[in-house]
């Protein structure tokens, strides 16, 4: 295999180097690499609303479903270019009112199915070691988040268990990730050395 | 020559005779050695309507064939709900989804009959029944060229209706009612004057001497929230932490950077620190170019933020709120600028990122409360107040589980055991 | 009146207690409500991405404009905008949609955006490695505890773990299926009800900080 010809190769191979740069140090080519990605994604980005927003979810359904409850969020959206007038900025608290408020209200009957699905899990189904752990650990790491009590004496011991816990979770967290990281990073040098370079197959 | 051509003639007329037959329906009524096989229905319960759920029992010898089912309305019209389905499967729902909204309609009678085959069905069989019409959908056998198909008899009529209530979260409902008493007990102590404590928090005393230093340094704060929506707690979360971090901004009189992911958590923010800064008697320093859009891209906004941290190079960096793979990148970035880093969010998998890169990090319900800790206003301590309560109650359920457990299983005490499998049942949302 | 905090706290405790009862009623159409809001959700963010545009554009059209340090490359960004959205444009005309397998669009996607995407993430691998690295040199209880079970799990997921003992792998099953599992499902219930507390201080109107 040889070097690629191919101009969009090329630009995607130079972009790439561009990044790595970055892990020396600030520099003009992660610099431009940097704003163009920013400048680039927030065009595409604009693009995507106006297809999946605008046209899929607003026009569509207003001009051939007559589906005129879609002009409230309409209605909102536009609330929100209140803030390029300096008197009525103040409607803008409208709309974001609104998300707050489906955002709180959606995520209090969701806590509550994962609550019971959390302590659905601790339940010991099979009696072993394992599940005696599981519950010491749980009511240990709950132990640490209690803020209405000072974690000294017993209190203390048990959120210290907890916490140590909590970093053991950590760690296999962290262990279990690594090597995935790698591989992404193999796979971009796999794109430089086959795609771009042609040195390996 | 005649003879001849008369024979040819035949002959043809024979084959194509014979073709004829070949496609043509055998149908024998009522025979059916499968008469006991037969489909039930019902409404799905607890939805909101379009739904009905078909099931059937089946003996071991039919376990390997196909059923294909087919339903009717009132006015005869015929339609597929499903071809070659394993018998053993079992079940089968027909419902409206988002590409046939009106698939099921609500309070009509539809009447489900099914077709057993031990291959799959024939197309062209399948096509020729529904063209017939209703009447041939009688129990009975079908031989139709080399396969055989058996009719089962029709169910009764169905309808499909939508729920007003939700019967099985009604758990969650008792539950919610309880919590909501718990909180208004706090809300109310806490109005009464009660004294409440809240214990200390690491990362959060470090909030003013990173503000304090940043200030002493001339350089700016920022405060990164992550790549959430406004629909997300724990950006919410981040954006309360941010009206009390940009409060300590507006006394020190210096600047805070607020770049973010999407357009309405930047309007939601730029309100945050405008309210901090009036509330502070500083709104001439709010400026609301300092709080921009960068990019709706995960790794555009990895990038830009990265880029911005190396150029404004920022005194203390706060990263509060929903962050996924980017975590590591701009915590690393943060740390080689020699920024003081006060991180939370609720993301497990992020949390170990934060905790090695950053010099202090809020853990899920630490972040959470974080608000409540810097501004310590009664009713917002009587809320955490009343969250330790609930964890109290939690970590009885756990332990009266776990005895459960042991006698009922490991003592084998039928009654516990018993006991211990409702409470499972309970627990199942 | 509207200039004050009432009117927008009323509608977040009123749509906040619209959501919260319509998880208990199926019927239409309460059923659809979490489907319609966040629908509602990205039309209104789908307007305020023109404020969004309106704050970045302007920013570094500002900056070319002052000739400030780095005005360059706020004119690569600004180029880079206004290329992606032509493009974009011409494609839709010519195509129907910009997103056509052939459209130029589809180019700047996969060879402009993907490749910088993909390195960005990648760097994670160097990242992950300095930071376990600042953990080694930390030398505290709590940071000695996690890189010690960060080594195993990894050493337990390659094939030399299996090398050094064959007990490794289970061991790190074990770590992931037992003493993890605890701490995550007891994180996970405290981020419950601290998202509980978040949202009944915001529904009632205790916290208010996001309005001005």
């Amino acid at each position: 295999m040889a070097i690629s010809t191919n101009i969009w190769i090329w630009i995607a191979a130079l972009l790439t180097l561009a990044i790595y740069s970055f892990l020396y140090k600030d520099n003009p080519f992660y610099k431009f690499a940097e704003y163009l990605l920013v400048g680039i994604s927030i065009g595409y980005g604009i693009s995507v609303y106006w297809h999946n927003t605008i046209i899929t979810k607003v026009f569509n359904p207003l001009v051939y479903d007559k589906n005129f409850l879609v002009l409230i969020p309409l209605i909102l959206g536009l609330l929100m270019f209140s803030r390029f007038f300096k008197n009525v900025a103040y409607l803008s608290r409208i709309p974001i009112a609104f998300v707050v408020g489906a955002g709180t209200g959606l995520s209090v009957p969701s806590s509550f199915e994962f609550l019971f699905k959390q302590i659905y899990a601790t339940m010991p189904l099979k009696l072993d070691v394992g599940s005696l752990i599981i519950v010491v650990g749980v009511i240990s790491t709950l132990v640490y988040f209690f803020f209405s009590l000072e974690h000294k004496g017993f209190v203390g011991k048990v959120s210290k268990v907890g916490i140590t816990f909590i970093m053991v979770a950590f760690g296999a967290a962290f262990g279990y990730t690594i090597m995935a990281r790698v591989s992404l990073f193999i796979g971009r040098i796999q794109f430089l050395l086959s795609d771009w370079l042609g040195i390996i197959k | 020559m005649l003879k001849k051509t008369l024979l040819l003639i035949f002959l043809v007329f024979s084959v194509f005779l014979f073709s004829q037959e070949n496609d043509s329906l055998i149908f024998l009524e009522n025979q059916n050695p499968f008469l006991d096989f037969k489909l039930t229905g019902n409404d799905i319960p607890n939805d909101g309507g379009g739904g009905i759920q078909i099931n059937w029992c089946f003996p071991d010898s039919l376990g390997n064939w196909f059923l294909t089912v087919l339903r009717r309305d009132d006015s005869n019209n015929l339609m597929v709900v499903a071809t070659d389905l394993l018998v053993s499967s079992m079940q089968v729902r027909d419902v409206s989804s988002e590409e046939e909204p009106s698939r099921v309609k609500d309070n009509t009678n539809y009447y489900y009959t099914g077709i057993l085959s031990q291959n799959m069905i024939n197309e062209q069989f399948l096509n020729k029944l529904i063209s017939n019409g209703s009447e041939y959908l009688k129990n009975g056998t079908y031989i139709f060229g080399n396969d055989t198909f058996y009719i089962t008899g029709e169910t009764e009529a169905i309808v499909s209706k939508s729920s007003w209530f939700n019967l099985s979260r009604i758990p969650v409902l008792v539950s919610l009612i309880i919590i909501a008493f718990v909180f208004l007990y706090y809300l109310n102590l806490a109005k009464s004057g009660k004294d409440l404590y809240i214990r200390k928090i690491n990362g959060l005393d470090a909030v003013e001497e990173a503000v304090g230093r940043s200030t002493e340094m001339g350089k700016p704060i920022m405060y990164i929230l992550g790549i959430g929506y406004v629909t997300d707690i724990p950006t919410i979360a981040g954006l309360t932490i941010l009206g009390r971090v940009a409060k300590k901004v507006a006394d020190y009189e210096t600047r805070i950077l607020v770049p973010s992911y999407d357009p309405v958590v930047m309007t939601t923010a730029q309100e945050v620190v405008k309210e901090a800064f009036t509330e502070a008697g500083r709104p001439d320093l709010y400026n609301k170019n300092d709080i921009m859009y960068i990019t709706q891209d995960q790794f555009g906004y990895a990038a830009g933020v990265d880029g911005m941290m190396m150029r404004e190079k920022p005194g203390a960096v706060f990263l509060q709120g929903l962050f996924f793979a980017e975590s590591l990148i701009l915590a690393e970035t943060g740390h080689s600028i020699g920024a003081i880093q006060i991180s939370g969010t609720t993301e497990t998998a992020q949390l170990p990122f934060f905790v090695a890169a950053c010099d202090y990090t809020l853990i899920g319900e630490e972040m959470m409360a974080a608000s409540v800790y810097l501004q310590k206003e009664p009713m917002m301590l009587g809320s955490i107040a009343a969250e330790d309560l609930l964890k109290v109650f939690i970590m009885f359920l756990i332990i009266i589980g776990f005895v459960l457990s042991v006698l009922g299983y490991g003592f084998k005490i039928e009654v516990l055991k018993s006991v211990f499998d409702w409470l499972i049942n309970l627990l199942q949302v | 009146m509207l200039k004050g905090k009432g009117i927008p706290i009323f509608i977040t405790f009123l749509v906040g207690m619209i959501m919260i009862v319509s998880f208990f009623i199926p019927h239409k159409p309460f059923g659809d409500i979490e489907k319609i809001s966040l629908n509602w959700y990205s039309i209104i963010a789908g307007f305020t991405m023109l404020l969004g545009v309106d704050s970045l554009i302007g920013m570094h059209f500002r900056k070319v404009k002052r000739k400030d340090e780095n005005w360059f490359f706020s004119l690569v960004l600004i180029f880079g905008f206004v290329a992606t959205v032509v493009v974009g444009i011409i494609e839709t005309v010519r195509f129907g949609t910009a997103f056509d397998d052939k459209s130029y669009f589809t180019y700047i996607y996969n060879y402009f955006i993907v490749p910088l995407q993909t390195t960005m993430f990648s760097l994670l691998a160097f990242f992950i490695a300095s930071a376990a690295y600042r953990a080694f040199r930390a030398r505290n209880f709590d940071a000695t505890l996690l890189l010690i079970t960060a080594i195993i799990v990894m050493l337990g997921r390659v094939p030399l773990g299996e090398q050094i003992s064959p007990y490794l792998p289970k061991f790190t099953e074990w770590i992931m299926q037992v003493p993890q599992m605890a701490a995550k499902r007891g994180i996970g219930l405290g981020i419950s009800l601290g998202a509980l507390g978040v949202s009944i201080r915001i529904i009632l109107g205790i916290e208010r900080s996001y309005l001005s």
